[in-house]
C-alpha cells in the first residue's frame, strides 16, 4: 500500500470513528482490543459448536440411540421424519436420530465413517453397492442382526424383487423399505386424438411413434416414444435376457435377447438421427412437476417410475380447479416382443443396511421392522407407504385395508403395485463391482444410440461383457 | 541465525508445518504407495506391484476409459486455455481504451467470474439446451442448425463430425452443428475469463508509455505496436496465465460433474481425468487404481509445465532482464 493510499484509508477510518456513536465506539474498542477479541472469538466458536439444528432429536437418558443416515429431502423428508417420530413414540427402549445427508456422496461419507471407526447404526441406500460392501465385510447380515429363523421369515415375507435387492451370496444383507418400479405412462387424450391404442402390446407401442412423430417431418416437437439408453437394463429383461446369472456368477450381458433389445433401442436413432434423438432427450429425467416431459406434451409415452403419479394427479387437479380440460393419463407395463417376458423390467429400491460396528443393531432391527412392516407392523408400514407414495415391499402390507383404500383412490399407482409381485422385475446384478457393471452397460448403450459410427450391438456388448468379467474377477479376488 | 531464533521461528511456523505434513505430504506419499496396491479404503492395502500402471497402459493402448478420459482432458485444455488467453487479452485491450463508462464495462466483464460455479453450470445448461435453449434459438435466427451441446458427443474440431453434418444438410435430413458437450464446457469456461482479464488489464496499465511513443516515432501503427510492444510486455503475464489455466483445466471437476450428472456422458464425452478418477476411487472403491491415475495426471501436468518453462525463454520477456 503506498503512503498516499495509507493516509487516505486512515483518514477515512478516523472519519468513520468520529462519526460513530458512543455505543459503536465501545463495540469497535472491544473488537480492536486483542484480549477482548480472543474472548469473543472463543465464545462465538463455542456457541457455534453447541448449536444443533436438530437439538430436539436427542435420545432420552433411558433409551438407546439409533443413528440413522438417509438421503431423503423435500416432501419425502417430512414423511421420513414422521415415521421416525411415530417409531420413537412407540418405543421404550430405542430412539432413532435421523440424519439427512446429500444422496450423491452418501457412500463416500459412509466409508470415511467406517475408516474413522464411527459408522452410523443404520443406513439407507439405493445404489448398487450392497454386494461390494457386504463382500468387504462392512455390513452385518440380517441373520446376525436378528437370527437365522427371523432372516428366513423376512425373506419369505418380501416381494421377490425386494428379496433380490437385499440378497448377496445367499444371505440377506439389506432390508428393502420401498420399491421403485418403471412402467409406461401414456397421454390417453393424445392417443385418442390420434385414434391409437394404449401401449399395452408390442405392436401398439411401435405404432405410436410412426403416427405421432413420423420421421419424415421436418421439425418434431412431440415424439411418440424414445427409449432412454440408461434403460437397457429394463428392455434387456423384457426381451427375455438377463445381464448376470446369479446362480453361476456369470456375466451374460452379451446374450442374444440383450443384443436384440439394444438393436431395437438403436433403431430409434437410425430412424430419426442420433443427434436428433440425443438433443430431444435433453433434461428429460431431471424435470419434475408440471415441467415433466409427459405433462409438457413432449411425448405421448414415457417410461418412468411411480413417483410421477402424484405429479399427474396434481396437474389434473390444477386443470380441474381452473376450469381447463383435464387430460387423461394411463399406465401400462412394458410390453414385450414375441419371446419376451410379461410384466418385466428393471427395478430398484431403497434398502436398509446395518454397518459392522453399529452400536445398536437391535434398535436398528426394531426400526427396520417398523418401517418395512415386518413382524406385526404391516398397518404402520401401510400408513408410511401411502403418505410417501411408496411401493410396499411385502404383499402383507399391500393387503392392509388402509393401503387398499389408497390404491382404490390412486388407480395409476395401483398398476405399479401390481408389478411389485412379478418375478420378472429384476434389479441390477447384486455382485461386487456392480457399480462398474451398471456404468459400463449404460455407457455402451449410450455409445450405440448416440454415435453414428458405433460398431454392431453384438460386438459392443461382447467387448463390454469382457471388460466387466475382468473387473468382476478382480473385485472378488481374495 | 542464532539457534534460539531458529527454534522460535520454527515454533511460529509449526502450525503450518504440521498442516503441510499431515494434509499434503502424507497424502502425497500415501497415494504413491497405494498406486502400487489394491486398496478399497476399508481393508488394508495389498501390494500388487505395477499392476495398476500396467492396466493404465493397457487401457491407453486399447482405447479404454482412461484413454477416453485423457483425450477428453487434452481436448478441453487444448481448446479452453488458448481461447481464454486470446479472449482475455482482447477484452483487456478493449477495456483499457479510455472511453465513457470504462469502469462499468470492466465491472460487467468481470462479473461472470464471481458467479459460483454451480450457478454458472445451471445457467449454461439452460442456455445451451438443444431444443429450448437461447443459444440454439439465436443460431436458428441466423439460419444455422444449432448444436447438441451437453447432449451431444460431437466435437467442433472433428473433421468426421463436420462431414457428417454437411452430408446430412446436403441430403435434406435433420442436422445439428458438431458442437458437443466439450465445446459447451469450453464456452462455459470462457464466460469466466474475467479473472485472467483483470491480470492482463493491470499489466497493460504498467507498460511504460515511452515504449509506445518510441514505436510511434518509428512509424509503427496500432497492429505493430500490439505485436512489438504490448504482447512482449504482456508475455510474463501470458505465461503465468497459461500455466495456471492449464492446471485449472486439467483439474476441472465441479462444472463437469454438474452438467453430466456425475456420469461423464453423453457417450463418455465429458469423462475427463478428474471425474474418472473420482468415480473410480469413490464409486467403484478402486483407490489403488485411482491413485495410479492421479500420479499419471500429476506427471503429465508436470511434464507439460516443464516443457512450457523450457520454451518460455524464447518468447517471455521480462522488463530489465538481460537477453
Amino acid at each position: 500500500m503506498n503512503t498516499h493510499t495509507k493516509y487516505k484509508h486512515e483518514a477515512l477510518a478516523s472519519g468513520l470513528v468520529s462519526a460513530a456513536s458512543t455505543r459503536w465506539r465501545f463495540v469497535l474498542g472491544l473488537v480492536t482490543n486483542r484480549f477482548c477479541f480472543v474472548v469473543l472469538f472463543i465464545v462465538t466458536a463455542l456457541l457455534i459448536a453447541q448449536y444443533d439444528p436438530d437439538s430436539t432429536a436427542v435420545a432420552p437418558p433411558d433409551r438407546q440411540e439409533v443413528v440413522f443416515w438417509h438421503f431423503w429431502g423435500g416432501r419425502d423428508r417430512v414423511v421420513v421424519e414422521d415415521v421416525v417420530r411415530r417409531f420413537n413414540d412407540s418405543q421404550q427402549e430405542h430412539f432413532v436420530r435421523a440424519i439427512a445427508m446429500p444422496g450423491n456422496n452418501l457412500d463416500l461419507k459412509f466409508f470415511l465413517s467406517v475408516a474413522g471407526g464411527d459408522p452410523p447404526d443404520l443406513l439407507n441406500q439405493d445404489d448398487p453397492v450392497l454386494a461390494d460392501w457386504a463382500h468387504r465385510g462392512l455390513l452385518m447380515p440380517l441373520d446376525e442382526v436378528a437370527d437365522k429363523a427371523t432372516a428366513e421369515q423376512i425373506e419369505s415375507w418380501l416381494f421377490p424383487p425386494a428379496r433380490r435387492l437385499g440378497t448377496y451370496d445367499g444371505r440377506l444383507y439389506g432390508l428393502c423399505n420401498g420399491l421403485d418400479i418403471r412402467a409406461l405412462y401414456y397421454d390417453q387424450t393424445l392417443l385418442e386424438e390420434h385414434e391409437l391404442e394404449p401401449p399395452e402390446t408390442w405392436e401398439a407401442l411401435n405404432r405410436i411413434n410412426r403416427v405421432v412423430s413420423p420421421p419424415e417431418q421436418e421439425t418434431i416437437k412431440q415424439f411418440g416414444f424414445l427409449p432412454d439408453p440408461r434403460r437397457l437394463w429394463a428392455w434387456g429383461i423384457v426381451f427375455g435376457g438377463q445381464f448376470y446369472d446369479e446362480t453361476t456368477g456369470t456375466v451374460t450381458a452379451d446374450e442374444v435377447p440383450v443384443v436384440g433389445a439394444m438393436d431395437w433401442m438403436r433403431s430409434f436413432s437410425k430412424t430419426y438421427g442420433a443427434d436428433r434423438v440425443a438433443a430431444f432427450r435433453s433434461g428429460d429425467q431431471s424435470l419434475t412437476g408440471s415441467a415433466s416431459p409427459l405433462l409438457q406434451g413432449r411425448y405421448a409415452v414415457v417410461m418412468d417410475g411411480q413417483w410421477r403419479v402424484r405429479e399427474i394427479v396434481a396437474a389434473q387437479d390444477k386443470a380441474r380447479s381452473s376450469g381447463n380440460p383435464v387430460r387423461q393419463y394411463g399406465v401400462a407395463p412394458l410390453p414385450s416382443p414375441p419371446g419376451g417376458r410379461e410384466n418385466a423390467g428393471w427395478v430398484n429400491g431403497n434398502f436398509f443396511v446395518v454397518p459392522k460396528g453399529s452400536r445398536n443393531p437391535a434398535g436398528a432391527l426394531a426400526f427396520m421392522k417398523f418401517w418395512s412392516g415386518f413382524d406385526g407392523h404391516e398397518a404402520e408400514a401401510a400408513v408410511t407407504c401411502a403418505a410417501g407414495g411408496w411401493i410396499p415391499v411385502s404383499p402383507h402390507v399391500v393387503k392392509q385395508p388402509s393401503f387398499e383404500r389408497y390404491l382404490r383412490g390412486n388407480p395409476l399407482f395401483a398398476k405399479f403395485v401390481e408389478l411389485a409381485g412379478s418375478p420378472n422385475q429384476v434389479p441390477w446384478p447384486v455382485t461386487p463391482g456392480a457399480t462398474y457393471f451398471q456404468r459400463e452397460i449404460t455407457r455402451t448403450c449410450e455409445d450405440a444410440m448416440y454415435r453414428d459410427d458405433a460398431p454392431p450391438s453384438e460386438v459392443m456388448l461382447r467387448e463390454a461383457a469382457t471388460r466387466i468379467r475382468a473387473r468382476l474377477k478382480e473385485r472378488v479376488a481374495p | 541465525m542464532p539457534r534460539r531464533k531458529t527454534v522460535t521461528a520454527l515454533l511460529f511456523v509449526s502450525p503450518w508445518l504440521v498442516g503441510l505434513a499431515t494434509l499434503v505430504l502424507y497424502p502425497f506419499a500415501a497415494s504413491l504407495y497405494w498406486s502400487f496396491c489394491r486398496y478399497d479404503m476399508v481393508s488394508d492395502p495389498q501390494w500388487i506391484g505395477t499392476a495398476n500402471y500396467e492396466r493404465l497402459g493397457d487401457e491407453l493402448l486399447h482405447g479404454g476409459q482412461f484413454a477416453q478420459a485423457l483425450r477428453n482432458t487434452c481436448y478441453y485444455a487444448g481448446l479452453s486455455v488458448p481461447l481464454s488467453i486470446v479472449l482475455g487479452i482482447s477484452l483487456a485491450l478493449m477495456l483499457s481504451w479510455k472511453v465513457r463508462g470504462q469502469a462499468i464495462f470492466r465491472t460487467l466483464f468481470f462479473l461472470p467470474s464471481v458467479v459460483p460455479v454451480v450457478a454458472t453450470a445451471v445457467l449454461w445448461t439452460w442456455l445451451l439446451d438443444p431444443t429450448d435453449g437461447m443459444v440454439n434459438h439465436l443460431l436458428s435466427a441466423v439460419g444455422l442448425p444449432g448444436g447438441g451441446w451437453f447432449n451431444s458427443h460431437r466435437e467442433v474440431l472433428s473433421a468426421t463430425d463436420w462431414s457428417a453434418t454437411i452430408s446430412s444438410l446436403q441430403s435434406g435430413r435433420h442436422a445439428l452443428l458438431p458442437l458437443g458437450s466439450k465445446d459447451a464446457l469450453v464456452l462455459m469456461s470462457l464466460w469466466g475469463v474475467g479473472n485472467f482479464m483483470v491480470i492482463y488489464l493491470a499489466s497493460i496499465g504498467d507498460i511504460p508509455s515511452q515504449l509506445y511513443e518510441a514505436a510511434e516515432l518509428d512509424g509503427a501503427g496500432p497492429l505493430r505496436r500490439l505485436r512489438h510492444v504490448t504482447l512482449p510486455m504482456l508475455s510474463p503475464v501470458i505465461f503465468f496465465n497459461l500455466v495456471m489455466g492449464l492446471i485449472q483445466a486439467v483439474q476441472a471437476f465441479t462444472q463437469i460433474y454438474l452438467v453430466s450428472d456425475g456420469q461423464g456422458g453423453p457417450a463418455g464425452s465429458t469423462m475427463v481425468l478428474s471425474l474418472h478418477l473420482f468415480l473410480t476411487a469413490f464409486k467403484e472403491l478402486d483407490m489403488g487404481y485411482a491413485s495410479a491415475m492421479a500420479w499419471v495426471l500429476f506427471v503429465f501436468v508436470l511434464l507439460v509445465t516443464v516443457a512450457l518453462f523450457r520454451t518460455s525463454r524464447h518468447w517471455v520477456h521480462y522488463q530489465g532482464a538481460a537477453r
